[in-house]
């Protein structure tokens, strides 16, 4: 890892890491605020009211809407938040590699003493840092604001949220990494990490409502994706965690392994 | 000792030829040049030895290492100065010459004294600084830690003549200093000025390669002469190296003159009375076409 290609990754990117930021905080902070505002009761009937197809289009069925988690997952973590992080990390993700070979600024770092495995592994690195950015982001918020709202998140709560948030975007952007070491244009990789993720929440939705889909649900990066239960104190499946960790793990090391091979001019 | 040779390096992009059984040597200490008309495949050859591009056959050393598409500690002796300059363009000449710092460990001890001879201020963003500023700049981050070879993709594109000379005068001192240099141009008159050795590539193959003095005898200039009497073409005709010798009016005559023929026309030429003399050089396209038609037989 080189500390200083680390720097120069994140001041290239500083523009979009702070309006991601702070557009998170200030969503995660109106998110809390408006809890108390439609009242538990008012918003249990507003949700019993709800198609169960509606509901399945804000994040899955597994949560009790009626719930802190519930809410949490409908109005905002379940699809908003993904939408949001997701987007902000294909993009991140995707310019990685072929980001710069696009742009010819791959060539002029490489044509320095830095090896590609070094160069690929801080890129990775950059990446890590900016998941854990925007789900401190996220999640903070909620933990810092909730007294003053009467929302209570205990500590063991967000640090499950925020590490399992950072594992579902590290394994999405994992997969948009890969991409972007295997084409030349960022945004040929970014519009195919989309694309792969449109596909997956597409099918998560066909599932909640169709028990004939429900077959591609155990590799469904989406479809474990569950931040109400978590809210609400439930534990997290073991099988998730390790969806997320494998999927993750294993697309970052191949785009190292892609790029250390692959042509870069 | 060689400081880069390759020995049938080939590079094809799928079906289409980069390269294609380049064998070449660059000893230490010379200014070796590399001319080829656009699309010829020297920028290819300059990437498959920097690592950048894999190739497809063949192998490559520089500095007495083969060379890897993971080689750092190669390209820490090697300076790269590319042919279409593309740097961070939200950042400055500074935070650029920083970067390159950074990664080699410690800031060129040539840059406060390239700067000043091109007068080149880094606190401009790139996206500010004209074509001819980039290449200063993308010229100061390639040469400040003075590597042990350089290497230059047309590297006075852009400039204007005195920074053209400033890049001449940095790439002998150089070499004064023992670096070989590597240059890709297509510009002859660079080429005469700096290199000792050239080596010319055409559809991805090598097709000679020559020394400078043996470019220049193939060399061909147009000569134009105007006669106080009346011309005729037996004054030319005849004579080894002048082709294509014909009479313009009543008293001129135009020829093709190839570079070690200049003496003998001179000499004839003296033996009449001279009212006007032109002679030009051809263009590199007729060099080539020249060189080409020799190397091929005859076939252009």
């Amino acid at each position: 890892m080189s500390w200083t290609l680390l720097r120069a990754t994140l001041r290239a990117r500083r523009t979009s890491i702070m309006w991601y930021s702070v557009s998170l905080v200030a969503y995660s902070w109106l998110m809390t605020w408006f809890y108390p505002q439609i009242g538990g009761g008012q918003y249990a009937e507003l949700i019993d009211n709800m198609p169960p197809e509606m509901l399945a289009l804000f994040g899955g069925t597994e949560v009790d809407f009626a719930t802190l988690g519930g809410y949490f997952q409908t109005e905002y973590l379940g699809l908003m938040w993904m939408l949001i992080v997701a987007s902000a990390v294909i993009i991140f993700a995707s310019k990685a590699f072929a980001g710069g070979i696009a742009d010819g600024t791959m060539e002029f770092t490489l044509a320095q003493p830095v090896s590609r495995v070094r160069l690929a592994v801080t890129r990775v690195v950059a990446l890590v840092g900016y998941i854990v950015l925007l789900a401190a982001a996220s999640f903070a918020p909620i933990a810092i604001f909730g007294p003053t709202y009467d929302i209570e998140l205990s500590a063991q709560t967000f640090w499950t949220l925020s590490a399992f948030g950072v594992l579902f975007m590290l394994a999405v952007g994992g997969i948009a990494m890969l991409l972007s070491a295997m084409f030349r244009d960022g945004g040929r990789a970014g519009g195919i990490a989309a694309g792969v993720m449109g596909v997956l929440w597409v099918a998560d939705l066909v599932s909640n409502v169709s028990e004939a889909a429900e077959v591609l649900d155990p590799v469904n990066l989406v479809t474990y994706w569950q931040p109400g239960k978590i809210i609400n104190g439930d534990a997290v499946a073991p099988e998730a965690w390790w969806i997320y960790g494998i999927v993750g793990a294993a697309s970052l090391v191949a785009a190292v392994l892609v790029f250390r091979r692959r042509d870069v001019a | 000792m060689d400081v880069i040779s390759t020995a049938g390096l080939s590079k094809f992009y799928g079906k289409a030829r980069g390269i294609e059984d380049l064998s070449m040597c660059v000893p230490s200490g010379a200014v070796y040049g590399f001319l080829g008309p656009n699309g010829a495949g020297k920028t290819t050859t300059i990437r498959c030895l920097l690592g950048m591009l894999k190739p497809t056959a063949g192998e490559a050393m520089v500095l007495g290492e083969p060379v890897t598409l993971d080689g750092s500690a190669l390209r820490h002796r090697i300076g790269y100065v590319a042919g279409e300059v593309r740097l961070f363009e939200r950042e400055t000449g500074r935070w650029h010459l920083d970067l390159v710092a950074g990664l080699r460990g410690s800031r060129g001890p040539l840059e406060a004294e390239l700067l000043e001879r091109f007068d080149f201020d880094p606190g401009r963003k790139v996206r500010e600084l004209s074509k001819g500023n980039k290449q200063k700049l993308a010229l100061i981050l390639g040469m400040a830690h003075d590597p042990e070879l350089l290497i230059l993709d047309e590297p006075t594109s852009g400039l204007d003549p005195l920074n053209q000379e400033s890049v001449y005068e940095v790439i002998e001192e150089r070499v004064a200093a023992g670096r070989t240099v590597f240059l890709s141009s297509h510009v002859l008159s660079e080429v005469e000025r700096v290199c000792d050795r050239i080596g010319i590539i055409r559809s991805g193959h090598l097709v000679a390669e020559e020394d400078v003095r043996s470019l220049l005898a193939k060399r061909l200039r147009h000569l134009q002469v105007t006669l106080a009497g009346d011309a005729d073409e037996s004054l030319l005709t005849g004579l080894a190296g002048v082709d294509s010798v014909a009479r313009v009016g009543a008293s001129g005559l135009t020829a093709r003159v190839k570079g070690d023929a200049v003496d003998s026309v001179v000499k004839r030429l003296a033996t009449t009375e001279v009212a006007d003399l032109r002679i030009t050089q051809a263009s590199l396209e007729d060099v080539f076409l020249e060189f080409y038609r020799d190397a091929e037989g005859g076939e252009a």
